[in-house]
């Protein structure tokens, strides 16, 4: 089959309405002129084709409607997803504290998903109320990159979608090392297997 | 919030459409719209979309629903009317989820849009624009025509499950996908599963997306949501997150299945599921085991039988949340998921883990909690069925409930107050109010904000927290007032706080329980028309295409044709379980002898049950000694129930004797039926408590023995499944469609309703029913009526049962 691109990685982006997602979606992708439909079916997605270190890896990134709703993200909605953008508005706290729950969540039940933290609408220095020191030691604990963006300005979107990208990646191409070696270790010794164990994802 | 539908809806409708459908170089488009002033561009750029979603011939009338989710996840519903002859297709975008009614709205909006006179249309949208909905279980009547024509839908009562044949995206649901594949979706469901249904038809297409939502009761699909996918959407399939998405199965054709990855997909026309998953076998099997049985027992199939099926399921996996429940006073009522797996059977506990990792059960619990915590108390179909499951810790539970309410009370005692003024209390306005209380609960309720914003929140505390949450409703409920219930109020004496919830609930419960032509929207054209009067002969376009669809259905079910026979056979008194469950669970002290004056018979009929289990019944059939109880008795062509009552059918006991465990039993007989009746003192008076316990029964039996075995198309469904079907006219709960006493019985019931207590109950009554076997009555009716409402289908409402006519079709 005639592939475009060597990878096809599948990203979420969430976080409350109003924070900036559908922006960054449109500062990002290729297809800037393609309607959005998450009024209208609650889901939507952006494709961006990049090339990293040589290779062609497609994005899908995802976003639906209304996730302020939900206390928890649960699991199950970043099963077979690659990768997760965590988007909160600097001058929103309350979106901020979302996120650190979501986080939480993401990081007591999904340990394999790639993920960045992001803080958009940082354009407005004395509107911003989530200070970046505060964000950066969350990320910290987290052990997550944090990127405080601007969608509006075009400030760090970029980075950021290729930093998300780059860590997908690699971590695709680890999980095939372990693979490859894995399958050495059975032959040599058979008990010992991989105890790296995805809990859901 | 966990609820997708919005509360508070202003209007009927938001908006009407006619749509051109597409042409060679012109998408579909919207040639007018009422009103004018709806700007929602968002939604009306999408209607042409879903209303010609791909290109597809109509060869009948035929109406779909599809679904619109808003940026907070909030659904709106379209409901679309194609017609052969018909250019146009029309279109209903409302807030409200009853199908049936719209259904009905469009097959009127079509007749008036052929009308000579052309105000008559825009007239007609502008009243019914401009009316307010009624409160749940009455109608919404509107006039139209000049005042010539009444158009006339039921406004659904929260709670209430959804029905065969009342329901029919239930129905359709339930024609097209039998019942392993069912609960293979149901599974994948709550596993959370990427799920595309496929179909040619549109109609079945989007029945089906929406009853597989229905049957998660008390949960609701919080994923992306599309009951019919527009050519246009189709790489939404693409997405990685868990959906429900009917796809045409011309569209489906196009998609490239490897492109899409692990997808659950239900051919609704084949009746295949195609799954990557072994989601059912995953499930707890003792829970399936006794699902599968309940939908293979196929009198309980009209009715709510099968969204009550799936309910007890969900009874059986979820219903532990009480245990888990922590009542602290002065604070908010929170979940304790350690709890919750911990007090479960070690069976389920696997599940229960991941169940814990679901959306669904996610926003299940938090709806619990802001139900609790703004003094709603339990009050749901959920929960009532969950009492039956275990009515032991049930009671434990309200008692801590009442008294965490009481301590919140005092702390708070606005909190409670404004909840109890409003007939719909608003969670915005609770938590409002929960701020401008009392110190002690504002302090609980900051603590606990500050708790959620240093985002440590564990899983121990679960407290709510946003304020814009609102409880969600039962399927197909409005989104209209709901009544304020339990632990309102903080009575005396610990006994009387029992019982005054217990009534509460036992109005709640009446409330739910539809007996009248359906709290459901009947099948518009078929059933309604009559109703109105209407000089303006409202074609009943539909009905062959309504036929088609039910007709397989009604001749599918009974392997043997017994539904057919007006006799009632044996397997009838052996399944004609009581509705009073399990006697174990109900004191009985012994009746007394005395007779209390005729007078009161009315008045006490409701209290009194009989309480004849199945297996204590069957066990007395079995016995060679029970020869009179053993002729198949004679159904004879019956009179109006009115004259019925006391003259035809007074029964007579003939015998008596004791149970196996001792209770008193009476053989009681008229001319047209035998029956074995026990008596036991009720507990209280609640038709609530009649139907639970039935179900308690069912819940049992089927899960003690095979039922295979004991199949009898006439055989008793659980009381709830009687309650919806279309036997009666105005909704009395208690006359759970009894097709002797139909109208008698009724007001009895209403009088019953109105005017007694708990407190003026009088034992001597029970000694009254029984000498007036009314508790026979009871019993007997039950089993008449499935295979009546089968041939009732079509038949209007009200007439026609009360003819009893429907009798002599059995022949």
């Amino acid at each position: 089959m005639a592939r475009d691109y060597d990878h096809l990685f599948k990203l979420l982006i969430i976080g409350d309405s109003g924070v900036g997602k559908s922006s960054l979606l449109l500062r990002f992708s290729d297809n800037t002129f393609t309607g959005s439909y998450i009024t209208t079916i609650g889901v939507d997605f952006k494709i961006k084709t990049v090339n990293i270190d040589g290779q062609k890896v497609k994005l899908q990134i995802w976003d639906t409607a209304g996730q302020e709703r939900f206390r928890t993200i649960t699991s199950t909605y970043y099963r077979g997803t690659h990768g997760v953008v965590i988007v909160y508005d600097v001058t929103n706290g309350e979106t901020f504290a979302n996120v650190k729950r979501w986080l939480h969540e993401i990081d007591q039940n999904c340990d394999v998903v790639n993920r960045v933290l992001v803080g958009n609408k940082n354009d407005t220095p004395d509107r911003k109320v989530v200070l970046t020191e505060d964000a950066q030691r969350f990320a910290d604990t987290m052990n997550i990159r944090l990127f405080e963006t601007s969608a509006k300005d075009n400030i760090n979107v970029e980075e950021m979608f290729m930093a998300i990208t780059k860590l997908v990646l690699k971590s695709k191409l680890e999980m095939k090392e372990l693979h490859n070696a894995q399958n050495d270790v059975v032959n040599l010794r058979e008990k010992k297997k991989s105890g790296k164990k995805s809990k859901c994802c | 919030m966990s609820s997708r539908i919005r509360e508070n809806v202003k209007h009927f409708f938001e908006c009407f459409c006619e749509v051109v459908p597409p042409s060679e170089n012109k998408e579909a488009w919207i040639i007018q719209q009422y009103p004018d002033k709806y700007k929602d561009q968002d939604s009306l750029k999408s209607v042409p979309q879903f209303a010609y979603p791909y290109k597809f011939e109509n060869t009948v009338i035929q109406h779909y629903s599809f679904v619109l989710t808003d940026l907070e996840g909030k659904w709106t519903f379209g409901f679309c009317r194609h017609d052969p002859k018909s250019e146009t297709a029309i279109v209903i975008l409302s807030y409200l989820p009853w199908h049936q009614a719209f259904y009905k709205f469009l097959d009127t909006t079509a007749v008036l849009m052929h009308s000579s006179r052309t105000e008559d249309l825009s007239e007609f949208l502008s009243t019914v624009y401009n009316t307010k909905i009624v409160e749940p279980g009455k109608e919404f009547a509107i006039s139209f025509n000049r005042g010539q024509s009444t158009f006339i839908v039921d406004v659904p009562r929260p709670f209430q499950l959804p029905s065969i044949p009342e329901n029919r995206n239930l129905t359709e649901y339930y024609n097209a996908v039998d019942i392993n594949n069912m609960m293979l979706i149901f599974a994948s469901m709550l596993y959370e599963r990427r799920i595309i249904f496929t179909s040619k038809q549109l109609k079945r297409l989007s029945a089906c997306v929406q009853s597989a939502n229905d049957i998660i009761y008390p949960m609701i699909w919080q994923h992306i949501f599309i009951p019919v996918l527009p050519q246009s959407l189709v790489e939404c399939l693409l997405a990685p997150m868990p959906f429900l998405i009917g796809v045409p199965e011309d569209v489906f054709k196009k998609v490239i299945r490897s492109e899409i990855g692990d997808v659950v997909v239900l051919d609704a026309d084949s009746n295949t599921v195609d799954t990557p998953f072994d989601d059912l076998n995953n499930l707890p099997q003792d829970v399936i085991t006794s699902l599968r049985k309940q939908l293979r027992n196929k009198s309980a199939v009209l009715g709510d039988g099968v969204s009550r099926a799936f309910l007890r399921a969900l009874v059986q996996l979820i219903g532990g949340y009480r245990d888990a429940l922590k009542f602290q006073a002065g604070q908010k009522v929170t979940f304790d998921e350690e709890r919750f797996i911990e007090t479960r059977p070690v069976s389920l506990q696997p599940f229960l883990r991941k169940m814990l990792q679901l959306q669904i059960f996610q926003q299940f619990i938090e709806e619990r909690l802001m139900m609790l915590n703004t003094g709603r108390g339990f009050s749901d179909e959920f929960e009532f069925e969950l009492e039956n499951y275990s009515a032991k810790s049930g009671s434990k539970l309200k008692q801590q409930y009442k008294e965490w309410t009481s301590t919140m009370k005092k702390e708070g005692s606005a909190f409670f107050k404004s909840v109890k003024e409003k007939a719909n209390p608003a969670m915005k306005s609770a938590v409002k109010t929960v701020k401008d209380s009392g110190k002690g609960m504002k302090s609980a309720y900051k603590g606990f904000r500050s708790k959620l914003k240093d985002g440590s929140s564990g899983l121990g505390s679960h407290p709510l927290e946003n304020g814009d949450n609102k409880p969600r409703s039962a399927p197909n409920s409005p989104t209209g007032k709901r009544r304020t219930l339990g632990g309102l109020t903080a009575p005396v004496a610990t006994y009387r706080k029992e019982a005054s919830l217990a009534l509460k609930n036992a109005n709640l419960q009446r409330s739910y329980s539809p007996l009248s032509s359906g709290s459901q929207p009947q099948t518009p054209d078929v059933l309604d028309t009559p109703r109105s009067g209407s000089p303006i002969e409202i074609p009943r376009i539909d009905l062959m295409n309504e036929m088609q669809d039910l007709f397989p259905f009604n001749l599918d079910t009974p392997p043997v044709d017994r539904s057919l026979k007006p006799v009632r056979s044996l397997e009838n008194f052996k399944n004609s379980s009581s509705p009073l469950g399990s006697p174990e669970r109900w004191p009985q002290p012994p009746p007394r002898p005395s007779l209390p004056p005729m007078s009161s018979l009315t008045s006490c009929q409701s209290r009194f049950y009989p309480t004849s289990t199945h297996r204590d019944t069957q066990n007395l059939l079995q016995s060679p000694l029970e020869g009179p109880v053993l002729s198949p008795p004679y159904v004879p062509p019956r009179k109006p129930p009115q004259e019925d009552f006391f003259a035809t059918a007074k029964p007579v006991v003939v015998g008596g004797g004791h149970s196996e465990n001792g209770d008193p039993v009476f053989y009681v007989t008229n001319k047209n039926v035998v029956d074995v009746v026990k008596l036991i003192p009720p507990v209280q008076c609640s038709p609530s408590r009649r139907k639970q316990t039935d179900d308690t029964e069912d819940l049992i039996r089927l899960d003690s023995a095979s039922d295979l075995d004991d199949f009898d198309p006439l055989k008793t469904p659980s009381s709830a499944s009687s309650y919806s079907t279309p036997t009666h006219s105005q909704a009395p709960p208690l006359s759970v469609s009894n097709p002797l006493y139909n109208s008698s019985y009724e007001n009895h019931a209403l009088k019953a309703n109105g005017g007694l207590t708990p407190s003026t109950f009088n034992r001597q009554d029970q000694d009254l029913l029984q000498e007036y076997g009314l508790d026979f009555n009871f019993s007997a009716m039950q089993s008449g009526q499935p295979s009546q409402s089968e041939f009732d289908t079509f038949s209007p409402p009200s007439n026609v049962v009360k003819s009893q006519g429907q009798w002599t079709k059995f022949e």
